[in-house]
């Protein structure tokens, strides 16, 4: 017990000496690992928004209708072979009077618009899910030639363009991590060199009387670990702001969502508390390894 | 308690320190180490702390041969064997009674006993009343006085000495060594490394002149000079 409670006391000494590099290196923790919470959180952000994005309308569908000799049967039959199709996952008809309806609430904050448009002007459609959002072109082709058919649009290539450019942002942001992790753990191991520089005489006299050097490293590994708790509990509060502060535009923008869910953040949050305290230990034992070879 | 088998040591560069040399100290002896600089005698006494290996040879202390102990084993040699050095080699940040109590701490003894051990050994060299004070508060003959007791709160069976009197004027040196000499007679064997003409022609101990890593004489009870005996 007095053992534990000595090498417990040793560390927060050690601390309290070199205060300023201690500052510095926690300092130096917090930034890398802030920026690569970050990283991580904005990579998420684009996930989610896509994933949302690529669970929608796959391929959209305008139809002819009566004014082109186009009847109503026309349309259900085509939804029929629609949902035949191997590619297609479901597909749903919206009439005339749901588009005027999608219209309406797309416009609800201009109804000049809405009066001066003509209901029996806006297309029936049929919606189209597909199994695999690749499909799409095949989709195209298949129907261009239906005489019901007036026009194909397909956002399914806006998203796979997004989906790829997610999956950019998420090895751009889980690169950037592993940078700073790697830079945390470097900053950590210089910060206990310096420390075992400053104390070698002491070193070298506990050596002289015995010590050994586990009993030597332990108070330098406990206050390399605290550094990176220190650092990476900063960087957790700082991105717990930034979070809020970013939820808080959430709905200004129609089209990107904005809130990452608390299962996603405290999961990462404690992930890398964890590696703060795991990059301390690691960075410390580097950092002693030159001085206590024997 | 120690023994030197044929030892010898190179150290890089080629110099050799110490050659083939063959030295038996009983338990419970005092010892003096003589001989110009570089003649061996702190060669010597890293040798026995296990700061320095042995080229060639074995060493043994306290029954072990040292030169084949694991690294990781060398602590445990450490705790058996005192040592006391010219410059101290005190904390300054801590105070007497910390410098001596840390010899203990890393022992992980209880705080009760560390204190008793602790007062005990600093009534022994009389700085009892200083154990608050911070080494640069003392004088060289204090601080080495608290040397020796770190050296000796764990009541260690060896004590190594490497000029302790170095840097101490010729009546603080005659106190340190009346305290070595206590400690001796408790059965601790005593190996000291010295320049000090007059502490040895004082004490009539043991002697061992080294010239060129080689013993060239070996006296019982022997002065600091050949032929000084009478």
């Amino acid at each position: 017990m007095t053992r534990v409670s000595y090498l417990i006391r040793e560390s927060f000494v050690n601390m309290r000496r070199n205060l300023l590099v201690v500052v510095a290196a926690v300092l130096a923790v917090f930034v890398s690992l802030a920026l690569a919470l970050s990283a991580l959180m904005v990579s998420e952000l684009f996930r989610v928004n896509t994933l949302q994005w690529q669970e929608g309308t796959h391929v959209i569908v305008f139809l002819r209708d009566t004014r082109d000799g186009i009847g109503l049967e026309a349309h259900q039959s085509l939804l029929r072979e629609i949902l035949d199709f191997d590619a297609v996952e479901g597909a749903a008809y919206v009439d005339k009077a749901g588009a005027y309806e999608e219209f309406s609430e797309m416009f609800a904050n201009t109804p000049s618009i809405i009066r001066e448009i003509d209901p029996s002007v806006l297309p029936a459609s049929i919606r189209i899910k597909l199994k695999d959002i690749k499909k799409y072109r095949d989709i195209e082709f298949r129907l261009a030639g239906d005489a019901a058919v007036r026009q194909i649009v397909a956002p399914g290539e806006t998203i796979e363009r997004l989906a790829k450019f997610s999956t950019a942002i998420d090895v751009g942001g889980l690169s950037l991590a592993i940078v700073q992790g790697v830079a945390a753990v470097v900053l950590i191991s210089n910060t206990i060199r310096m420390a075992i520089y400053a104390r070698r005489e002491e070193v070298s006299i506990m050596k002289l009387v015995g010590a050994s050097n586990w009993f030597i490293r332990i108070p330098f590994l406990i206050e390399g670990m605290l550094e990176g708790v220190l650092g990476a509990g900063m960087a957790v509060l700082t991105v717990t702001f930034l979070r809020r502060w970013v939820s808080s535009f959430d709905g200004d923008l129609d089209i990107f969502q904005l809130v990452i869910s608390d299962d996603y953040f405290y999961r990462w949050s404690l992930l890398f508390l964890l590696f703060g305290a795991l990059a301390g230990v690691v960075g410390s034992a580097i950092g002693l390894r030159r001085f206590l070879k024997d | 308690m120690i023994r030197l088998q044929d030892v010898t040591k190179v150290y890089k560069g080629g110099t050799v320190a110490v050659k083939d040399m063959v030295l038996d100290i009983p338990k419970g002896e005092f010892i003096f180490l003589v001989g110009a600089s570089g003649s061996g005698k702190s060669t010597i006494i890293r040798m026995i702390l296990r700061e320095e290996d042995a080229t060639r040879g074995k060493i043994w202390v306290a029954g072990k041969d040292i030169t084949t102990l694991p690294s990781w084993k060398v602590p445990y040699l450490r705790r058996t064997v005192g040592t006391v050095f010219q410059d101290f080699k005190l904390l300054p940040n801590k105070t007497v009674a910390e410098n001596v109590a840390f010899a203990l701490e890393v022992l992980g003894r209880s705080r009760s006993v560390i204190d008793k051990q602790v007062h005990q050994v600093l009534d022994l060299v009389g700085l009892s009343e200083k154990h608050d004070r911070s080494p640069n508060q003392l004088s060289g003959g204090e601080q080495q006085r608290v040397s020796v007791a770190r050296a000796f709160v764990n009541r260690p069976p060896i004590m190594l000495c490497d000029e302790p009197t170095g840097n101490l004027d010729p009546s603080t040196s005659v106190g340190i060594m009346r305290r070595l000499d206590r400690i001796n007679r408790t059965g601790t064997t005593v190996v000291m490394a010295t320049h000090d003409h007059a502490i040895v022609d004082a004490m009539r101990r043991r002697v061992v002149e080294l010239e060129d890593g080689r013993i060239v004489r070996d006296e019982s009870t022997g002065r600091y000079e050949e032929g000084a005996n009478s």
